[in-house]
């Protein structure tokens, strides 16, 4: 399968990352070919094969919600985010 | 280089100047790059811990960009049983960015050296932890292994590296990257040690919901090299792996004749499928764990007009070419019109992968097969994503059906390298995984 420029631009979009100009061809080749490896899989009659996979068969495993609170925890985090101040992560404004 | 079973006799006046010394001795080979930093947390016997697991007031960036300036907040549950076992994390290792690649030339922090010729590459992605132990540098060290990651540097850097079983050992604090196929595991200089340190590790956790609770699964004080076992070769799967590494399969078949036991010739679906269905379900996968990073909480942030600019600006600042390419990637197969054709696909691929191991494993104890197609690569040789994932052929279907494997080193290539080979065994026996490898360990030393 083809990528192209359109599908690379929904591709960035939804990746929230932007590719230089100089790399675009490259890399529109690069996945192009790694796509059309990977079509392989149609060769496989996968018909009556379940859809979903699981690592476990037992199912998620489940806990008891008990409430905890160690606000050391709120600090250390806070602390080494990029911007923080007065218990809050720093955002651009959103709202005019 | 002591190891691991030598170093739990230590006193702890001794373990202090052993910790002296080492550090001394990265400092003085440092053109090899295999640590990033050296860092003592406590008294103990030093263990190398690969840049993605979290270590407590560390700085652990899985060798990026974008999370440069994190400080980890907590100990994954692996660093805690070290500390309770009398280990200590004793620096972090350099990987491939994100775990995203089979030579650690993808780190922020720059190219690792092989140990064993400082122009070819210590393989990927925990090349720094293997490159430490290959050098005796270090003890022992943690890697990580999604795709090979811990079994391919340790073959290209001659020592054993083992991946266990899906939910053996907790993923708590272990940096995502693919989470139905991550496993942490040991990488040390024999086969005993890595039972040793896969025992200190592995276990229950809450804090991991894909975590098994199946009591006790301490191998390293039942290890029998005796057991006789029936062994699975497959020379259809060998027969594109380079003369090296088909020289070093026919000298493991032959020891492990030797050891008395049973050989029989078997064969698994092309591998080309298990590449494509690998590529599929670790780019989506990925794609999802690395959405977390946007500047907000953790590392890097580069400022942008607004909101949605800054989480671009960051993430094409901080991420480097192949993780955006996986990410890119993740995001076409899981998008609408195409998830069908290719998420689904895959999921329903790793089924059949699954399903022909349960029938391989309803015969035999263990599956021996080749590492990588060949030696440790020059550098830049792998420099076309294609040609990287396809080096992976021999490791990745382990992991797509949550199988334990060990990879240990069987021979010495024409050009020096060492050649690795690895053991293969059905879902939860590593007793059998490690008794099997410390026969063909011991076969071969004699």
């Amino acid at each position: 399968m083809q990528i192209d420029n359109t599908l690379l631009q929904r591709l960035e979009k939804l990746s929230h990352v932007k590719i230089a100009d100089d790399k675009r061809e490259e890399i529109i080749g690069q996945l192009s070919e790694i796509v059309s490896f990977v079509d392989n899989l149609s060769e496989l009659d996968t018909q009556n094969v379940d859809d979903a996979f699981a690592m476990t068969s037992n199912g998620t495993a489940l806990r008891e919600d008990t409430p905890f609170n160690n606000p050391q925890i709120n600090d250390d985090i806070l602390k080494h985010s990029p911007h923080s101040e007065d218990h809050f992560f720093i955002v651009p404004k959103i709202i005019e | 280089m002591i190891t691991l079973k030598e170093a739990l006799e230590l006193s702890p006046q001794e373990l202090d100047s052993f910790r002296d010394d080492l550090k001394a001795k990265i400092e003085a080979n440092s053109e090899l790059n295999a640590y990033i930093d050296v860092n003592v947390v406590a008294e103990g016997i030093p263990i190398a811990i690969k840049d993605n697991i979290q270590v407590k007031d560390w700085s652990v960036t899985s060798g990026s960009k974008i999370l440069q300036g994190y400080i980890a907040p907590y100990n994954a549950t692996v660093i805690t049983k070290l500390l309770e076992a009398g280990l200590t994390p004793f620096g972090r290792t350099n990987m491939d960015e994100f775990a995203m690649g089979s030579t650690t030339e993808s780190s922020f922090y720059g190219k690792t050296q092989n140990p064993h010729n400082p122009g070819r590459v210590p393989g990927g992605s925990s090349g720094g932890s293997a490159a430490a132990v290959g050098a005796g540098l270090a003890i022992a060290a943690l890697g990580s292994d999604t795709g090979g990651s811990i079994r391919q540097p340790a073959a290209f850097c001659g020592i054993v590296g083992m991946k266990p079983t899906y939910g053996r050992v907790s993923r708590y604090g272990l940096g995502a990257y693919a989470s139905s196929l991550d496993q942490i595991g040991p990488m040390t200089q024999n086969v005993e040690d890595a039972a040793i340190l896969y025992d200190i590790i592995s276990g229950h956790d809450p804090k991991d919901s894909t975590s098994v609770d199946m009591g006790s699964s301490k191998v390293s004080d039942k290890l029998d090299p005796e057991r006789k076992l029936t062994i699975a070769v497959l020379p259809e799967y060998v027969k594109d792996a380079s003369e090296d590494v088909r020289k070093a399969y026919d000298k493991a078949i032959e020891a492990l004749k030797r050891a008395g036991h049973t050989i029989v010739e078997k064969s698994l679906m092309d591998a080309k499928y298990d590449i494509s269905a690998y590529y599929i379900t670790a780019t989506a996968e990925a794609t999802t764990n690395l959405a977390r990073y946007d500047g907000i909480r953790y590392g890097n942030r580069k400022e942008g007009e607004n909101l949605k600019d800054l989480f671009i600006e960051t993430r094409s600042e901080g991420f480097g070419d192949e993780v955006k390419r996986r990410i890119l990637l993740g995001n076409f197969v899981l998008s609408s019109g195409y998830y069908d054709a290719y998420y689904v696909k895959a999921q329903k691929v790793r089924h059949l992968i699954k399903e022909e191991y349960d029938k391989l494993f309803a015969e035999v104890d263990l599956i021996l097969s080749p590492v990588a197609p060949r030696t440790a690569y020059e550098f830049g040789a792998l420099e076309d994503p294609l040609e990287m994932y396809l080096s992976d052929i021999y490791t990745i279907s382990v992991n797509l059906a949550g199988l334990p494997a060990i990879s240990l080193p069987v021979d010495t290539a024409s050009d020096g390298m060492p050649v690795g080979l690895q053991l293969i065994a059905k879902a939860f026996d590593e007793q059998t995984l490690f008794d099997g490898a410390l026969s063909l360990e011991t076969q071969l030393k004699s």
